[in-house]
């Protein structure tokens, strides 16, 4: 492998990875945005999400990555298992906010920041003790199938992980965008009081944003799954910081921004390993994310909605 | 009627608690005359090495349970205390979690052994607190030297006398011996060394390394894993780039296991290799065919499971845990049992009471016969035996899927130097 095979072989690698970032830090700066609080509980419903897409594929038959489909069969089950992970995260994302978050609201401090860790910590602890430690063999009916550019190679589920996740992005720009519920959350975003007075039911817009943020992570637990071929109640942690950072380097609570430093954080990723040393990855990521907070603190693409201080 | 039904009643009631009585006194009278000792078990029961860890437990278990069985130390019984070693946070073996736990044994007056710890890591953590309260603890498959080393003797036995016994040999055999395998009938010029960043796999993949330059393998390059990382694809590329023969990973499963399925897509065809830490079920079942065919591990241990000497033990512990897998450090781990046993069994037949430092001095000087031949340990508690064992994976689906030997055959010992 010559230097650009490398090179161009490690972009396809850190895109992959900045996609999954990007899905998850979404998440985190949709919910930012709108009520200014940092859903620590996302990293685990992203994990849980990678659960709920093992489940649903070995409840449709799959076991390990020893059966095959091809064609229009593989993208029915993939989007059939996609719609019921999303799903089924978005209602969990609803549930937390209901439960643990909206008895808080109002409620000034770090408080409902310190419950949203408390959420994290109760989904881990139940995924532990209820399907263990072990970590699992995902269940993936995607075929080896790969490309050769040059001496790279670009596989299939690197280009299933940009495709989905780029859909998945576009739909949000564009519900956020041109929709009626995007533009009350747009609203809710600016002011919550003049977006209540213009008669935006505020608890629906939140209600929305944890759907939507939680059914994006669920989405990329999914993708994640599929992607390493294991899961582990332990996969949030290290996604998920590094997800935030992403959302933090994008300027949180700005949509394109957290998709952009999701790529960006995933590209120092895989050529700080290549061209430094693996272990000096995650110092040279949190730096980034310290000279970020001292230096520019509304990230490198700013809030999209002004301060309300 | 009603009357005839009140006095049957009656004698009944008197029956019942006449009976109690009985077994009342009986019970006493057992309790009396049987004394207890206390043993600890710590191993990893929660996180990425539990599986393996449980398969461990059940062997010092079934030792204890047999002995009390069939009354083996006479006028005691042996009661276990079971410590968890993994937590949450740490995903696999904790060592401060292992530093906890021996502060408690140690605070025990009753416990006068342990088995374990699983990892090397948690050793570290144990051994100067062992130390300190003369508490000996015997290990069936840590393999780290430096917590023998005697040149390190001040940080891990700071009161002099040996409390960290083995019934492996360490991976100042375990990386070297297989280094000259891998050159012997790998054939190989040129490697790549990666670990897991635990105490284990550095120590592990340094010992490879350094073996391994001295017998004119190059090292091609030589990096850390972050075991809680999701992905390795960008050191695999970097590996993959530089053409090594082979891929040697010293480390456990938490990286291991994925590893071993990214090492799948991206040098499918490489040779690839590690300790012990890739050798078991979470291997086997997390890595999972076809990513984990042709990967080569070791044993720090002779290869027992298959051996005729050991075909009487499979049937019992298959029928006591109801068929659940086994490995060779299920039988370490049944041998370190079986050497608390007899140490306590001999403190008990000189008339003492067995405590921490009679049964350690006993432990010291053991002639034990195990499953795996006659065990005794050097004055820094290292087997004298030192045979390291060589597995390959290969998938055999007409066997069992869960069975090692089946998955993941014996092919041989690596030797202490190179043969060609």
């Amino acid at each position: 492998m010559g230097f650009f095979d490398v090179l161009l072989q490690q972009v396809i690698n850190g895109v992959s990875l900045g996609a999954m970032y990007a899905l998850l830090a979404l998440g985190f700066t949709m919910v930012y945005g709108i009520i200014e609080l940092i859903n620590f509980a996302h990293f685990n419903v992203f994990m849980v999400g990678s659960f709920v897409g093992l489940w649903v594929f070995e409840a449709m038959g799959f076991s390990g990555q020893s059966e095959v489909l091809y064609g229009l069969p593989l993208i029915g089950v993939l989007l059939a298992g996609l719609v019921v992970v999303m799903l089924a995260t978005g209602f969990l994302g609803v549930a937390i906010e209901r439960i643990a978050l909206r008895p808080l609201r109002g409620v000034s401090g770090t408080a409902p920041m310190i419950t949203t860790i408390g959420v994290s910590y109760i989904l881990f602890n139940l995924v532990l003790l209820t399907v263990g430690a072990n970590t699992l063999n995902y269940a993936n009916p995607l075929p080896k199938v790969s490309w050769d550019i040059g001496q790279a190679t670009l596989r299939l589920r690197e280009v299933l992980l940009w495709v989905v996740s780029f859909a998945l992005m576009l739909g949000l720009h564009y519900f956020v965008r041109y929709t009626k519920m995007g533009k009350a959350m747009q609203a809710t975003a600016q002011d919550q009081e003049a977006a209540r007075m213009m008669g935006v039911d505020v608890d629906r817009v939140v209600v929305m944003a944890f759907f939507l943020g939680s059914a994006l992570a669920g989405a990329a637990g999914m993708i994640f799954g599929l992607y390493y071929n294991y899961t582990s109640f332990i996969i949030g942690y290290t996604a998920g910081l590094r997800a935030f950072t992403a959302a933090v380097l994008g300027g949180i609570g700005n949509i394109p921004g957290a998709m952009l430093g999701g790529v960006l954080i995933g590209l120092i990723e895989s050529l700080g390993g290549q061209y430094l040393e693996v272990r000096w990855t995650d110092v040279i990521i949190f730096s980034i994310l310290v000279l970020v907070l001292v230096f520019r603190p509304a990230g490198l693409f700013g809030r999209a909605a002004p301060s309300k201080s | 009627m009603s009357q005839y039904r009140f006095v049957r009643g009656g004698l009944k009631t008197v029956a019942v608690l006449g009976v109690a009585a009985l077994t009342g006194l009986i019970g006493l009278g057992t309790a009396h005359a049987q004394k207890t000792v206390k043993v600890g078990i710590s191993l990893p029961l929660t996180g990425a090495d539990a599986e393996d860890a449980l398969h461990i437990k059940n062997g010092a278990v079934m030792a204890f349970d047999e002995a009390n069985a069939a009354g083996t130390i006479p006028g005691y019984k042996i009661d276990i205390v079971v410590y968890d070693s993994g937590t949450a946070t740490a995903g696999q073996y904790d060592p401060a979690q292992a530093a906890t736990n021996t502060k408690k044994l140690v605070a025990d007056p009753a416990v006068v052994a342990n088995v374990g710890p699983q990892m090397s890591g948690e050793g570290k953590a144990m051994a100067p607190i062992l130390s300190e309260a003369n508490l000996a603890t015997i290990t069936p498959s840590s393999t780290n030297p430096d917590i023998t080393n005697p040149a390190m003797a001040a940080q891990f036995k700071p009161k002099g006398k040996a409390i960290y016994f083995r019934t492996v040999t360490t991976d100042a055999y375990q990386g070297p011996n297989m280094a000259n395998w891998m050159h012997d009938k790998l054939k190989i010029k040129s490697v790549y060394v990666l670990d897991d960043s635990g105490a284990y796999g550095v120590g592990i993949a340094d010992s490879f390394q350094k073996q391994a330059e001295k017998i004119g393998i190059k090292i091609l390059g030589r990096d850390q894993l972050n075991p809680k990382e999701a992905d390795y694809t960008t050191v695999l590329t970097k590996i993959k780039a530089l053409k090594p023969d082979a891929l040697y990973y010293g480390g456990v499963g938490q990286a291991g296991v994925k590893l071993a399925k990214q090492a799948y897509d991206v040098v499918p065809n490489m040779i690839k290799a590690g300790g012990d830490g890739m050798q078991g079920q979470a291997i086997l079942k997390g890595v999972g065919f076809p990513a984990v065919e042709g990967w080569y591990c070791t044993n720090a241990s002779p290869h027992t499971t298959e051996s005729p000497e050991a075909a009487d033990w499979v049937k019992r512990y298959q029928a006591k845990f109801n068929n659940a897998p086994y490995d060779d450090y299920t039988i370490t781990s049944y041998d370190a049992a079986l050497v608390v046993i007899d140490a306590i069994k001999r403190v008990v037949a000189t008339g003492a009471a067995p405590n921490r430092d009679n049964v350690r001095d006993a432990m010291q000087t053991a002639k034990v016969k195990t499953i795996q031949g006659e065990l005794s340990f050097d004055p820094n508690g290292d087997l004298l035996t030192k045979v390291v064992s060589v597995f390959q994976y290969h998938e055999n689906k007409a066997g069992p899927a869960d069975n090692l030997d089946v998955q993941a055959p014996y092919i041989g010992v690596a030797p202490e130097t190179p043969q060609s």
